[in-house]
C-alpha cells in the first residue's frame, strides 16, 4: 500500500532510511543502504525527498513543496507523476514510510 | 629463493610429492601436478617467481592432474582442483597451463574475501597506480603487457586488489594471459617479451602467456597508491581518445566490475567512493599501442609538475 492508494498523509524515514551512507556527485547520488546491503543511485528529486525527510516528517505536500524549491522550480512545476515514482520506490526500498493521519499524530 | 633456483627434476619432484609452494603477492599457493608437459612449462615460465618461506601457510592448494581411469591415457584430460574439490569439468591434457592459471584466478576471485577485488589490471609508476577496468574483450590485458614492456611496474593484469586497511593496492604479477590476436600484437610491440607457447582452442580461443618483467615480481611486496582509473577500450583504426569520465558513471563502473562488491558491502561501498573521490577518470579508446602508451605516460607526468 502507498501513500497514493489509502488516505495516509504523511511520510517519515524509515530506521533503514536513517543509516543510509551518502556520496553525492553532481546530480547523481550514490547512496548505500546498510540494512540490504545495496547500493542505489538517484536522481536529484528522490534524493531531495530523503534529504527533505532527514528534517522530519512531513505531510505528501510539505515534501512536494520542499522539494520544488530545493530544485528551485515553481510551485507545481515537479511532475506528480515523477514525484509519485520516487516515493514509491522510496518506500519500497523501505527508506521511507508513509504514516495515515492518526500514526502521524501517535 | 626463486623456482629458477629449482632443477627441473626437483621442481617436477616437488609438483608430483607435497606440492610447489610459490609467492603470488598476497597469497601463497601450493601447486601439485602429475603431468610433466606441466612441470617443464613451470621451470620455464614461473622461473623469476619466488618461493615462501618453508613454515608460511599456504593460502590455495591447487592442482592440475590427470585423472583417474582410462582418462589418464586414452583421449588424455586434466583436472583442475583444490582443497581436493574438482569444481569444473576436465580439460584436455594440452590446456593444463591455461587451466591451472584459470583455476588460480577463480580459487582469487571466489575466496579472498578479506580483500576488495576489482576486476580491473593495474600498473605502476612512480608510487601511483593506474587501474584499468574493463570487460573481457576491451584490450586491458594487451595495453596492460604494452606499459610493463615500458617502464611501468605490473601490479596485476586482471585483479585490482585493495587493502581495506589503507585503500592500497596490493600487486599480484602473475602471468599475463594473451588471447587471440593480442599474442602477435605484443610480440610485434616488443620482440624481447617473454612469450609461453601459444595454446590453440582452449575454452578462451587461442592463449599465450606472458613473464611480466622481473622488476615487477621482484617487487610484488610493495603497494601503491591508485590514482587513475582509465577505462580501456580497443577500437580497430580509431583515432586516440583520452577523456575525462564523471565521477558518477567512474563509481558505477568500478562497482558493477568488482568480483566481490556484494561480498564486502559497506567496506565495499566505503572503498570505491573514497578511491573514485581521490582519482582522476578517463575513457581511453584506442587502436594504435604506441599511441596509448605515449598518452598514458603524458598523463602520469601531468601529475608530477
Amino acid at each position: 500500500m502507498t501513500c497514493y492508494t489509502a488516505r495516509a498523509e504523511t511520510f517519515i524515514l524509515s530506521p533503514a532510511g536513517n543509516s543510509i551512507q551518502w556520496q553525492e556527485w553532481g546530480d547523481v547520488h550514490i547512496v548505500y543502504q546498510p540494512s540490504s546491503a545495496e547500493t542505489h543511485v538517484f536522481n536529484e528529486t528522490t534524493a531531495l525527498i530523503l534529504k527533505c525527510l532527514k528534517q522530519g516528517s512531513r505531510s505528501i505536500q510539505a515534501v512536494k513543496d520542499w522539494t520544488e524549491n530545493a530544485l528551485e522550480v515553481g510551485q507545481g512545476d515537479l511532475a506528480t507523476d515523477d514525484f509519485v515514482f520516487a516515493t514509491m520506490r522510496l518506500e519500497e526500498l523501505g527508506l521511507i514510510e508513509c504514516l495515515d493521519d492518526a500514526s502521524a499524530v501517535q | 629463493m626463486i623456482v629458477g633456483d629449482l632443477s627441473r627434476r626437483e621442481l617436477g619432484k616437488r609438483l608430483a610429492g607435497d606440492g610447489l609452494a610459490l609467492q603470488l603477492g598476497p597469497f601463497n599457493l601450493t601447486i601439485r601436478s602429475n603431468l610433466d608437459s606441466f612441470a617443464s612449462l613451470a621451470h620455464q615460465l614461473y622461473e623469476p617467481y619466488p618461493l615462501p618461506d618453508a613454515e608460511a601457510i599456504s593460502d590455495f592448494h591447487v592442482q592440475i592432474s590427470a585423472p583417474r581411469g582410462l582418462r589418464r591415457w586414452v583421449r588424455r584430460q586434466a583436472c583442475f582442483g583444490v582443497d581436493g574439490q574438482f569444481p569444473f569439468a576436465p580439460y584436455t591434457v594440452e590446456h593444463a597451463f591455461p587451466a591451472l592459471e584459470w583455476g588460480i584466478n577463480w580459487c582469487v576471485a571466489t575466496r579472498a574475501h578479506h580483500l576488495l577485488l576489482l576486476h580491473s589490471a593495474g600498473v605502476e609508476r612512480n608510487g601511483r597506480a593506474i587501474l584499468f577496468p574493463a570487460s573481457p574483450g576491451h584490450g586491458k590485458s594487451t595495453l596492460c603487457t604494452a606499459l610493463v614492456h615500458s617502464g611501468w611496474r605490473l601490479l596485476s593484469d586482471e585483479f585490482g586488489v585493495v587493502r581495506p586497511e589503507d585503500g592500497l593496492l596490493l600487486p599480484l604479477p602473475r602471468l599475463i594471459p594473451l588471447k587471440n590476436e593480442s599474442i602477435e600484437v605484443i610480440r610485434k610491440f616488443r620482440p624481447e617479451a617473454i612469450i609461453g607457447p601459444s595454446f590453440l582452442e582452449t575454452r578462451k580461443g587461442t592463449v599465450a602467456h606472458v613473464q611480466p618483467p622481473v622488476n615487477s615480481i621482484r617487487r610484488a611486496q610493495e603497494p601503491a597508491r591508485p590514482r587513475w582509473f582509465v577505462f580501456p577500450r580497443w577500437v580497430a583504426d580509431a583515432p586516440l581518445t583520452l577523456e575525462p569520465i564523471p565521477k558518477s558513471q567512474a563509481f558505477l563502473m568500478v562497482a558493477t566490475n568488482a568480483f566481490n562488491y556484494e561480498v564486502l558491502d559497506e567496506i565495499a561501498f566505503r572503498l570505491v567512493t573514497e578511491m573514485v573521490r581521490s582519482c582522476d577518470s578517463y575513457s581511453l579508446i584506442y587502436s594504435d599501442l604506441d599511441e596509448a602508451v605515449s598518452a598514458l605516460d603524458e598523463l602520469s607526468r601531468t601529475d608530477d609538475v
